[in-house]
């Protein structure tokens, strides 16, 4: 801790890194808090992995600085580095059981005998595998799997832990219990993570705050409400949510001619009987059931409007009133205003 | 989390449970065996008879023309044979010889091809891959052009006296020494070592290593917990293929040992033809098939591991 | 994501460089030094202890070599013998690889461990046991028993290799070509066969080695009938000078450098390792 930064937690300042000619993460800047857990989003080749990479010292960042608690571990190799890395496909070694498994990073560190079971057991205690201890890798269950990764990681201590696409590999009702299981466990334990992943309901279900990155840049890095609400540029808007992608302008509720893009989130198009202020008159086109809502295509005079209704579903041809309640303007890619 | 266990178990049973086509892949195999049976079983099998003194049958021709055979004296036959091998003052040393060339060479090609398969895995780069390559020569040339090549490049005017001797050196003429047999028997096992032990350490994935380096660990120590471990099924066939063949060579003690004491290999082939006596020959070969025996198990304890640690049993 | 980036943090330190690189020549002279020196024997017309370059230059051992109509016959058998053997293997083994790849009978194991415990009786040992056979069968002296002799060194390489590469062939890939109309025979000629087809291909080169460069067996139960350019060489070197074996190890090296360069991106690219492990 030779120059103690004020700022606790981990800092991503102007990373950039080049990989056979093409330029990967351009320019990054990111702070992360500590205790905070944040997910880095984006679709495959993002670059999202590549700076988790980078965070865990598997590659050198061609520029910038990477400070952990105030430390420049930029040129650190992974060994030296306080952080500790789960992989999308667990990697943990076959030949040792899973006891063995999360030993090794204590064993390395040459911490005796008894403390390397006591601190084990805790670890396995956490995540609710004692039961395996004795086990193989390939004897138990992918989730569990997933468990036996988190807590070598855990065992460690380390100051930061990262996660690159923990869920990926699990099926869809796994991956539910298992993302509760780390955001839990996060939260009691306070420990400053990252995650990577390319699953939107996972990052905004689990992150206290989410960077969506595209073409090696962070697009926007807020809380998953504000990312959903005031999505800063119209790339995170598609990315983030559902949205109705007008071409046009927009006032007083209508879509206008216009050289902006107007974006409405289909929940935020009511579709009513009657006639209300600010509606007008749609034809619904079809009908596609979503298990708990149904997504409405209706016809307006000014646009065609997806909504998302989940009580009092019209039936298809049915005429009713349709009305915009907030609306996304952007120009040039850029949130210009909210009406 | 239950369910996902029981469907992997289900489905290897289904696997393991299905005997399709079984009397047919059955048949298909039956050529190649037969061919083993015919002509390395019965073999080894009628051989075997013969050492223990069983002079009629197929062994009738070879006992009129060898020389000092053994007539079975008990209804299981005689140990004469073995007897004269054992007391033999040349046997000592031809096992010594033989087991000593097993060891060393066998340990120095597997030396080598860790540090070579090492070196391409965790570091890599053009040098690796040249290395590799220039590895897999010996693959090319045929053993006795190799043994031939090397009696001369070790022998008395050969390349590395020539050399050594303008810079005022007398280099040790190794040609027809047992030093020169373990130079010929690495250079011409190298390459599949080389290939078993590489292919095996590439195919550990990445991720397995950089969580060992995440978790703080030295390249050493990787090298130690992780890449060996992992790989030990591989390199286990390449150490007992490799021990295996060298036993029962005959080419390279040949052209590059001494007359004595030589290997086994060399013994047999002389006891056999140069000295006419068959049924000793006979005996050497199962003194080395013994040994050999006990190396093939630790292949087959290896690969038996290796399908239980992927669950495959 | 699948991109994937080797990682190499650690670029190493130039004490490490300049022992690799001491490695690399110490082993280039180790494997190429030999052969090298045995290589320019063939065009040199005397060389004399301890000098660093021959006394003369010459093709002479060439026109020997060829004008010698016992070292010609050698190339002949030898041309001749080993297409032969390959083949037989490749019609005995095959049909057992592709047993042993792809359908489960009863002692499948047991056949795969039986090639190869038949792989571990020594060579020189199993061939004088031969002998003794081929006397009681009058194969002694014969073609016949020769390419039986040189058959048996292919085995673990035709049936082992071929096995593992069927094994490989992912079944949903037949199972679509079945879906799409193709008949059982047209799937495993177009599908089986083609991703099989470079595991077969590295244990026909491997089988051809074996049968090309096989001396002991052929020598114990060939000669002094039949003798095929290994065997020739056995007497080569005790009768000639050492330029005529020299040129012979040339003509004799050729086919397999040949065939090797053809089949060596799947030997290194684990076809031939693969083989070699019991699934």
């Amino acid at each position: 801790m030779t120059e103690a930064l004020q700022e606790d937690g981990l800092v991503l300042g102007g990373l950039t890194k080049v990989l056979g000619g093409r330029v990967i993460i351009d320019n990054l800047h990111l702070v992360v808090k500590k205790g905070e857990m944040v997910s880095l989003l984006g679709p495959s080749g993002c670059g999202k992995t590549t700076t988790l990479r980078m965070i865990a010292g598997f590659l050198i960042p061609d520029k910038g600085d990477i400070l952990l608690n105030g430390k420049d571990v930029t040129t650190l190799g992974p060994e030296k580095r306080p952080s500790a890395m789960v992989f999308q496909n667990y990697a943990l070694w076959p030949h040792m059981t899973v006891f063995n498994n999360v030993a090794y990073p204590l064993k390395v560190r040459k911490l005796s005998k008894p403390e390397i079971e006591k601190r084990v057991h805790e670890a396995l205690n956490l995540v609710n595998l004692m039961h395996h201890k004795d086990s193989r890798p390939s004897q138990i269950s992918g989730g569990e799997q997933q468990r036996v990764a988190l807590a070598r990681a855990l065992v460690q201590e380390p100051d930061i832990l990262l996660l690159d696409e923990p869920l990926s590999n699990l099926d869809a009702k796994l991956r539910v219990k298992v993302r509760e299981d780390i955001r839990d466990l996060q939260r009691r334990l306070g420990i400053t993570t990252v995650i990577v992943t390319h699953d939107q309901d996972e990052a905004l279900s689990i992150s206290d705050r989410i960077a969506v990155m595209n073409a090696g840049k962070i697009e926007q890095f807020s809380t998953p409400q504000e990312l959903y609400d005031r999505p800063e540029t119209e790339y995170v808007a598609n990315f983030i949510g559902s949205l109705n992608h007008l071409q046009g302008g927009y006032n007083d509720g209508q879509i206008i001619a216009g050289s902006e893009v107007v974006g409405i989130r289909p929940e935020d198009v009511i579709f009513t009987k009657g006639q209300v202020p600010g509606s007008y008159s749609a034809t619904v086109e079809l009908v596609v059931p979503r298990g708990h809502f149904s997504e409405v295509y209706l016809k307006r005079a000014d646009a065609e409007l997806r909504a998302f209704i989940s009580s009092d579903i019209p039936a298809v041809g049915t005429t009713g009133y349709a009305r915009i309640s907030k609306a996304l303007i952007y120009q040039d890619g850029k949130l210009v205003r909210v009406a | 989390m239950a369910s996902e266990k029981t469907d992997v178990v289900a489905e290897s049973l289904l696997v393991k449970t299905t005997p399709r086509l079984s009397a047919l892949g059955f048949f298909m195999a039956l050529p190649p065996m037969l061919l083993v049976i015919c002509f390395v079983g019965l073999p080894i099998l009628i051989a075997f008879t013969f050492s223990l003194g069983f002079t009629t049958g197929p062994n009738r021709v070879v006992s009129i023309i060898g020389q000092e055979i053994h007539k079975k004296d008990h209804w299981w036959g005689t140990f004469g044979a073995y007897k004269d091998v054992f007391h033999d003052s040349r046997f000592p040393g031809d096992l010594r010889t033989t087991l000593l060339v097993t060891f060393m060479a066998t340990v120095l090609v597997l030396i080598m091809a860790l540090g070579i398969g090492i070196y391409q895995r965790m570091i890599g780069g053009r040098l690796a891959g040249v290395m590799t390559t220039l590895t897999l020569v010996p693959l090319f040339v045929p053993v006795v052009i190799a043994s031939w090549a090397i009696h001369t490049f070790y022998a008395g005017d050969g390349f590395m006296r020539t050399l050594f001797s303008h810079f005022g050196i007398n280099f040790p003429t190794l040609t027809s020494t047992v030093s020169a047999i373990i130079i010929g028997t690495i250079w011409t096992s190298l390459p599949f070592a080389i290939l078993m032990v590489t292919s095996g350490l590439q195919s550990i994935p990445d991720a397995l290593i950089e969580t060992a380096q995440d978790a703080g660990a030295g390249f050493f120590r990787i090298i130690r917990t992780v890449l060996v471990p992992l790989a030990i099924t591989p390199i286990v066939i390449a150490g007992t293929f490799t021990a295996i063949g060298i036993m029962g060579s005959f080419t390279i003690p040949l052209f590059l040992g001494p007359n004595q004491p030589t290997m086994l290999g060399v013994e047999i082939a002389n006891f056999f033809g140069a000295y006419n006596r068959p049924q000793q020959s006979i005996v050497m070969a199962f003194v080395v098939f013994a040994a050999a025996s006990g190396i093939a198990l630790v292949y087959i304890w290896a690969n038996v591991r290796s399908a239980k640690q992927s669950g495959r049993i | 994501m699948a991109r994937r980036e080797k990682t190499r943090s650690k670029s190493s330190s130039p004490v490490i460089k300049v022992f690799l690189l001491i490695m690399m020549i110490a082993l280039a002279f180790f494997i190429l030094g030999p052969l090298l020196w045995l290589g320019i024997h063939a065009f040199v017309s005397n060389w004399t202890y301890p000098n660093l370059y021959p006394d003369g230059w010459t093709f002479h051992w060439w026109t020997q070599v060829f004008a010698d109509s016992a070292l010609a016959d050698a190339i002949r058998n030898s041309l001749i013998i080993s297409p032969i053997v390959v083949i037989a293997s490749m019609i005995i083994c095959l049909p057992a690889a592709y047993a042993a790849g792809r359908l489960h009978y009863a002692g499948r194991k047991t056949f795969l461990i039986g090639m190869f415990a038949a792989n571990s009786f020594p060579k020189i040992g199993l061939f004088a046991s031969i002998a003794t056979l081929y006397y009681a069968l009058n194969l002694m002296g014969t073609v016949v028993g020769v390419i039986i002799i040189q058959l048996l060194g292919t085995i673990i390489y035709m049936t082992w290799i071929p096995a593992a590469a069927f094994a490989a062939v992912p079944r949903n890939l037949e199972e679509a070509a079945r879906d799409a109309g193709a008949s059982k025979f047209k799937v495993f000629r177009s599908i089986t066969l083609r991703l099989a087809m470079p595991g077969i291909l590295v244990a026909i080169v491997m089988s051809f080695l074996a049968s090309f460069d096989e001396a002991q067996g052929t020598y114990l139960v060939g000669a002094p009938a039949v003798f095929t350019m290994p065997t020739e060489m056995y007497s080569l070197v005790q009768n000639y000078p050492i330029q005529v074996a020299a040129v012979f190890s040339l003509l004799l090296a050729l086919p397999s450098v040949l065939l090797i360069s053809l089949a060596r991106k799947h030997i290194v690219g684990g076809q031939l390792a693969e083989g070699f492990q019991i699934k």
